[in-house]
């Protein structure tokens, strides 16, 4: 059985995919949440295998969330599950450690296989073409695309303080900046 | 939904009012002045300017309401001024009763000039004034007396007077004007932002919960064809529409611009190296803006069809607007609509409903020749003023 945590700000979201998670034999939802208050409550009491986050959370930076949650000491594989499941957005969401991102109006089998795929540790993400990596490394200063191709690579923390040769804290603030620049503005907000 | 009105550009009704004021006191002062001669007892030559001035209030209101552009026409104020002066002069005395007559020629220059182009017209009657005064002789010796001083002063202040307040009056009703306009086009706009956040943020998101329901029913063997597979294609293409209407809605409104000048930016920005020659032929000046923001959609799509679809060489747009209806068509040389236009072509069903919601048609039809296309919207002016929820 596989564990599943849906933390998405809509009710009619949330209750769609709890519901169809239950239709499954290997699949269950142990909790559903709106936002990172109740994401850390409910990631400490019910210790998900896979958290689908949805990307766009009123208030929250998905993506930032995402970061810390993978940097959590046991952390879950997440699902970045966005209306929007472009390249660009492919890029950010690897960058923020993220497993798998899956846009929402993907079908049920889609989401079940997603689910399985990163709870047995592979990955659902599109290729990341060189352009899309272009184009996100514009939206960096210089010095901040090693970071970038050091968390594209996979490399936690640890990994990109010591190829950059900074200290952890550092790391991780450089590592934040560049998730926080890689963020891909949905239209409706703001 | 508010019911969006045709709009009448606000100077024309703040004219309007000015232009109010300049007749009622044109007539009024060209009826006080004989009134003024009756009671002093008139002669001769009082009784042909009496009715001079009759004929002449008579005629520039007659003039100005028959040709409009006369109201704002710098040469038509300079003869009015020279012609009430010649009154004055005629009259063989600064003091006269066509005075007030003359200050009426200072309404619609003030209030339709700039603060400081009006103060200088004002200062321009008084020197005007002065001359004339000069010319038909002052009597310098009775001006020696407080009370013809006095006279004087007040002659040559009062239309400085007249024209501070005109000008000041114009000027705040025009800032005011600005503002509401401004806080109007605000309030409109923070609408279309909830709308737009409305639909995003809780139709979507529902839409979307219920095609992964939808998805997760059991098969039932029609594949394709089943009633949930199309359930699902009809949800998918709501989302669709849902993100078009999204984007319009976060889309400028056609605020100060022409409908011909916003098609020619909107080709501009397409065919940025994608070597299509656009022109645009006519234009629509003043069309409401609902009628204009639609209509503005359904010229960006078909040229966005023509451009990336059909890899149209040429694209002509016609504007032609009359009173009663406007008629905008989109003419391509490029390889024409398919026959089985895509399930998920939501932009022909975009222009349809755009056409509906003007109470208009649309026609899409293959090009004279059998090339291209053309995409011809025509609909109704006259109605454009009624609710549109």
């Amino acid at each position: 059985m596989i564990s599943v945590l849906v933390i998405d700000d809509h009710p009619a979201m949330r209750a769609g995919v709890e519901t169809v998670l239950k239709t499954t034999e290997d699949l269950f939802p142990v909790g559903a949440g709106s936002d990172e208050h109740e994401l850390w409550h409910l990631v400490r009491r019910t210790r998900p295998q896979v958290v689908l986050l949805d990307y766009h959370l009123p208030g929250t930076d998905s993506l930032l969330l995402c970061h810390r949650l993978k940097n959590a000491v046991l952390p879950p594989a997440v699902v970045i599950y966005s209306a929007y499941a472009d390249s660009s957005l492919a890029i950010a969401a690897v960058a923020a450690g993220a497993e798998g991102i899956l846009n929402k109006s993907a079908p049920a089998t889609e989401l079940f296989e997603a689910i399985r795929s990163v709870a047995s540790g592979a990955k659902v993400l599109p290729s990341l073409t060189a352009e899309a990596v272009d184009e996100a490394a514009d939206k960096l200063d210089e010095e901040d695309r090693p970071v970038l191709a050091l968390l594209l690579d996979a490399s936690g923390l640890p990994d990109v303080a010591d190829a950059m040769g900074i200290p952890l804290d550092v790391a991780a603030q450089r590592v934040q900046g560049v998730i926080e620049r890689l963020r891909v503005e949905v239209p409706t907000l703001g | 939904m508010k019911a969006l009105v045709r709009v009448v550009p606000p100077e024309r009704i703040l004219s309007a009012q000015w232009f109010t004021l300049f007749c009622i006191t044109r007539v009024a002062t060209a009826v006080v002045a004989p009134l003024l001669l009756t009671l002093q007892g008139v002669e001769g030559r009082e009784v042909l300017l009496s009715a001079c001035a009759l004929f002449y209030g008579a005629l520039t209101v007659a003039a100005a309401s028959w040709w409009p552009s006369l109201r704002t026409q710098p040469a038509a104020w300079v003869v009015d001024v020279v012609a009430v002066l010649a009154l004055i002069v005629a009259f063989g005395n600064w003091r006269s009763p066509f005075y007030l007559l003359a200050l009426t020629a200072l309404v619609l220059p003030t209030t339709a000039l700039a603060p400081r182009r009006a103060l200088c017209f004002g200062a321009g009657f008084v020197l005007a004034f002065f001359a004339a005064a000069l010319y038909v002789g002052i009597d310098w010796h009775a001006i020696a007396t407080t009370a013809r001083v006095q006279s004087l002063f007040a002659h040559l202040l009062v239309p400085l007077l007249v024209t501070g307040a005109l000008t000041f009056g114009a000027e705040l009703l025009r800032a005011l004007e600005r503002e509401r306009r401004r806080s109007e086009r605000l309030a409109l706009e923070a609408e279309r932002r909830r709308i737009a956040w409305e639909l995003h943020d809780s139709a979507k998101q529902r839409i979307h919960a219920a095609s992964l329901m939808l998805s997760a029913l059991p098969p039932n063997g029609d594949g394709d064809a089943s009633p949930v597979a199309a359930a699902r294609r009809e949800l998918s293409a709501a989302t669709v529409d849902i993100e078009t209407s999204v984007t319009d809605l976060r889309g400028p409104l056609l605020e100060g611009t022409t409908l011909g000048e916003a098609l020619c930016e909107c080709a501009r920005r397409m065919s940025i190296g994608a070597g299509t020659e656009v022109s645009v032929a006519g234009d629509a000046p003043a069309l409401p803006a609902f009628v204009a923001a639609h209509a503005y959609r359904v010229g960006c799509e078909a040229l966005t069809n023509a451009m990336r679809h059909a890899q149209a060489a040429q694209v002509e747009i016609s504007i032609r607007a009359s009173r009663q209806r406007l008629e905008l068509v989109v003419t391509d040389d490029g390889a024409g609509m398919p026959d089985d236009v895509r399930p998920g072509a939501s932009g022909l069903r975009a222009m349809r409903n755009r056409a509906e919601a003007l109470d208009g048609e649309l026609r899409i039809a293959p090009g004279q020749d059998g090339r291209g296309t053309v995409v011809a919207l025509s609909a109704p002016l006259d109605r454009a003023g009624r609710a549109t929820a």
